[in-house]
């Protein structure tokens, strides 16, 4: 791929997921043109689950959705964005119902644990190719420039993080770029970790996820991690 | 007071008078046991997460040492050198298991190798060494609940309490009210920690086995295979749920002692959800200076319960001062049934044998020895084997033939347990069947229990009320 081409994917690429008009030369209603986007992405999901993410192609994929290869390219610039697309989708309800279910009063940490748990329940159709994901546009080596297709869902991740943190902070300070790929790795290690856990219900990946935001947030305090227990029996069952 | 790390090594060094011929061997496994003791717990990783308490965990460390000491006597010089090496490595890996410090823990008191200090150190050490769950803030709850009961908890409670009340084995408990206005205790199971615990052992017995243990390593090998067997069934909750269901019909509301009943719709293998017992704990109890009537009529209830669940072919096996609840009416609250062992033929088989042999027929003792003990022919003509363990059961009978109430709080009585059970350590007498690692962890933890509320009970008129035919024919001789 020249460096030509590679500039106009990525135009094209942005332009679909932030514009979400204009997109087509043919003549078709919005109604019409998000139908055929939701077609795309839906079959998009189930190629991937049944036939691996390395052998689902562009080509299949518009096949399985009735669509001429050409036409799938009005929409999708690359099978990486639609997987961009599906992650996308999936953790912007996944925050959704994460603000809903805030009650307030919660801790950092438990703000962190639920909207970073949310998000996985909501991930849960896209684990089989998330792996993938992972590797090729997710993996902080992947990340290149602000137009790649992983670091929409970077940006997005983090801007939230970083309100969340904001808010349980007295004083506003300035996070740093560490800090922030401290987390962000930590993260990562979360969802590679999940993507491949087969123990009952991913309790490994919460006991995991629960670990890492105490190391995370400690960390963010400076102070140290609490290693046991401070609950005092007071009677009753236990 | 809790005992210091350096004097139960100390114990350690001055357990053994017998000269011992490799002078080199024993510096060596000084050495080894010393630097067991002064490793700090990991700090700064994950690993501190899943450490236990560091007290708690430096005295499983020296329970450990003292199991472990017990193997390096009599053993061929250039096996130790083997055995030295292979522990060399395994303590390595020791350091980095967090929850194999916990396995220790227990592997360590239910083999009942105290270390020699007085009783009321005893007593409460014994009653410190539990599994310590990290704790678990709501949203993980909420999370957890959702993914063992199928919906939030502000769904299926009319009121949940957001911050534990307790701390259980393996989790924490939470205080809440059903939609059919129940008040309940949930306790809830950290996620994994079950395995990570099963994980662990096994760890542990590929570890030590091949060490080779001498001669006896088979029957160490079946205790710590009941061990692992009993931890991971104090690891399900569906296990514990049916045990409080068997307990919970054995008394009727006259006796003042409540089991909770388990709400199966909110239960499963983690999550485990039963009445709210309300009551406070012994320390709290004790701290209100009862009078001698209270903690008798306590005692007994304490007594009573387990020898019920005796006769019902189940032994409480964790008697601590955690699962006993002192309420304001005088019940007892009978909480905890995560470690409960049911007996099976060939453990009712020893106890109809342990009945029968109070009719005073050395035959039927020597049988008991046999079996209970795993005694063959040669080892029964050994007069101090044979003594030390007559000694042992006298002890644990002697409260039983005592006429009127016996004062569990008299000192002696449980210092000369734990004198006994140190002489048959010392003198590796330690063969036993695996049923007896908990049953005399029961023995041992209700007698401390009960030496610390001072209680004065009638055993004797317990044990004619409470016992069964098909266990002891000849009971009614005996007492």
């Amino acid at each position: 791929m020249s460096a030509l081409t590679l500039f106009l994917t990525r135009r094209r690429y942005r332009s679909i997921l932030y514009e979400h008009a204009h997109i087509s030369p043919m003549k078709v209603d919005l109604q019409t043109k998000v139908a055929t986007r939701q077609r795309i992405l839906t079959v998009a999901a189930k190629l991937f689950a049944r036939v691996g993410w390395e052998r689902a192609t562009t080509r299949s994929i518009a096949t399985s959705a009735g669509i001429a290869a050409g036409t799938l390219f009005n929409y999708f610039p690359s099978k990486e964005a639609i997987a961009v697309t599906l992650i996308s989708d999936a953790l912007a309800k996944a925050k959704e119902e994460f603000e809903e279910r805030r009650r307030g009063g919660e801790s950092l940490e438990e703000d962190l644990f639920s909207y970073i748990w949310t998000g996985l329940r909501y991930l849960q159709p896209s684990k089989t190719f998330l792996g993938c994901a992972l590797e090729t546009f997710l993996s902080p080596l992947a990340r290149s420039s602000p137009g790649h297709p992983g670091e929409l869902i970077r940006t997005e991740h983090l801007e939230t993080v970083e309100r969340l943190i904001a808010s349980h902070r007295p004083v506003r300070q300035h996070l740093s770029a560490v800090t922030m790929q401290l987390y962000w790795t930590l993260y990562l290690g979360v969802l590679a970790y999940w993507a491949t856990d087969v123990s009952p219900k991913q309790e490994d990946t919460m006991a995991l996820l629960d670990q890492s935001l105490k190391l995370f947030v400690a960390s963010l305090v400076g102070r140290g991690v609490a290693t046991h227990r401070s609950i005092q029996p007071k009677g009753g069952n236990q | 007071m809790n005992p210091k790390v350096s004097d139960l090594i100390s114990a350690v060094s001055d357990w053994e008078n017998v000269p011992d011929t490799d002078h080199q061997a024993r510096e060596n496994l000084k050495e080894l046991l010393a630097g067991l003791s002064m490793r700090p717990v990991p700090v700064g990783s994950f690993h501190r997460l899943w450490s236990l308490g560091e007290l708690s965990a430096q005295i499983a460390l020296a329970y450990f040492a003292l199991w472990i000491r017990q193997w390096f006597r009599s053993t061929e010089s250039r096996d130790r050198a083997v055995m030295e090496a292979n522990l060399r490595s395994a303590l390595k890996i020791c350091q980095r298991l967090g929850y194999l410090r916990g396995a220790l823990m227990k592997v360590g008191q239910a083999l009942g190798n105290f270390p020699d200090i007085v009783p009321t150190e005893f007593a409460e050490t014994l009653d410190r060494l539990h599994f310590d769950a990290p704790p678990m803030h709501f949203s993980l709850l909420r999370e957890l609940l959702r993914s063992e009961l199928g919906a939030d908890p502000e769904e299926l409670f009319e009121s949940f309490e957001t911050k534990a009340f307790a701390a259980a084995s393996l989790g924490q408990v939470h205080l809440a009210r059903l939609k059919s206005s129940e008040t309940v205790a949930v306790k809830i199971q950290y996620p994994g920690i079950a395995r990570t615990i099963d994980a662990d052992v096994r760890n542990l017995r590929a570890l030590l086995f091949p060490i080779r243990l001498g001669k006896d390593s088979e029957y160490v090998r079946r205790q710590v295979e009941e061990i692992h067997r009993m931890l991971q069934l104090e690891a399900d909750y569906e296990h514990e749920a049916e045990s409080l269901r068997a307990a919970h019909d054995l008394f009727n509301s006259g006796e003042g002692i409540v089991v909770p009943k388990v709400y199966e719709k909110y239960s499963t293998k983690r999550v485990l959800t039963m009445d709210y017992i309300p009551g406070v704990l012994l320390d709290d109890f004790l701290a209100t200076n009862p009078s001698q009537e209270q903690r008798n009529q306590f005692g007994a209830k304490m007594y009573l319960a387990s020898l019920r669940l005796y006769y019902a072919g189940t032994n409480y096996a964790d008697p601590h001062s955690g699962n006993y609840l002192f309420m304001g009416d005088d019940r007892l609250g009978l909480i905890d049934f995560g470690c409960v062992q049911r007996y099976g033929d060939e453990e009712a088989e020893l106890i109809r044998l342990a009945e029968e042999s109070a009719s005073g027929r050395p035959e039927v003792l020597r049988e008991l020895f046999r079996q209970g003990a795993n005694l063959e022919d040669a080892d029964l003509e050994n007069q101090e084997h044979v003594k030390l363990l007559e000694e042992s059961y006298k002890w644990v009978c002697e409260p039983i033939q005592h006429e009127g109430p016996f004062d569990f709080g008299n000192v002696e009585h449980l210092q000369h347990g734990i004198h006994v059970l140190i002489g048959l350590v010392r003198k590796r007498y330690t063969r036993s069947h695996p049923m007896y690692v908990y049953l005399n962890r029961s023995v041992f933890g209700l007698r401390a229990l009960l030496y610390r509320l001072r209680a004065q009970v009638d055993v004797k008129a317990l044990h004619r009320q409470e016992a069964r035919v098909p266990l002891g024919p000849s009971l009614n001789e005996f007492t």
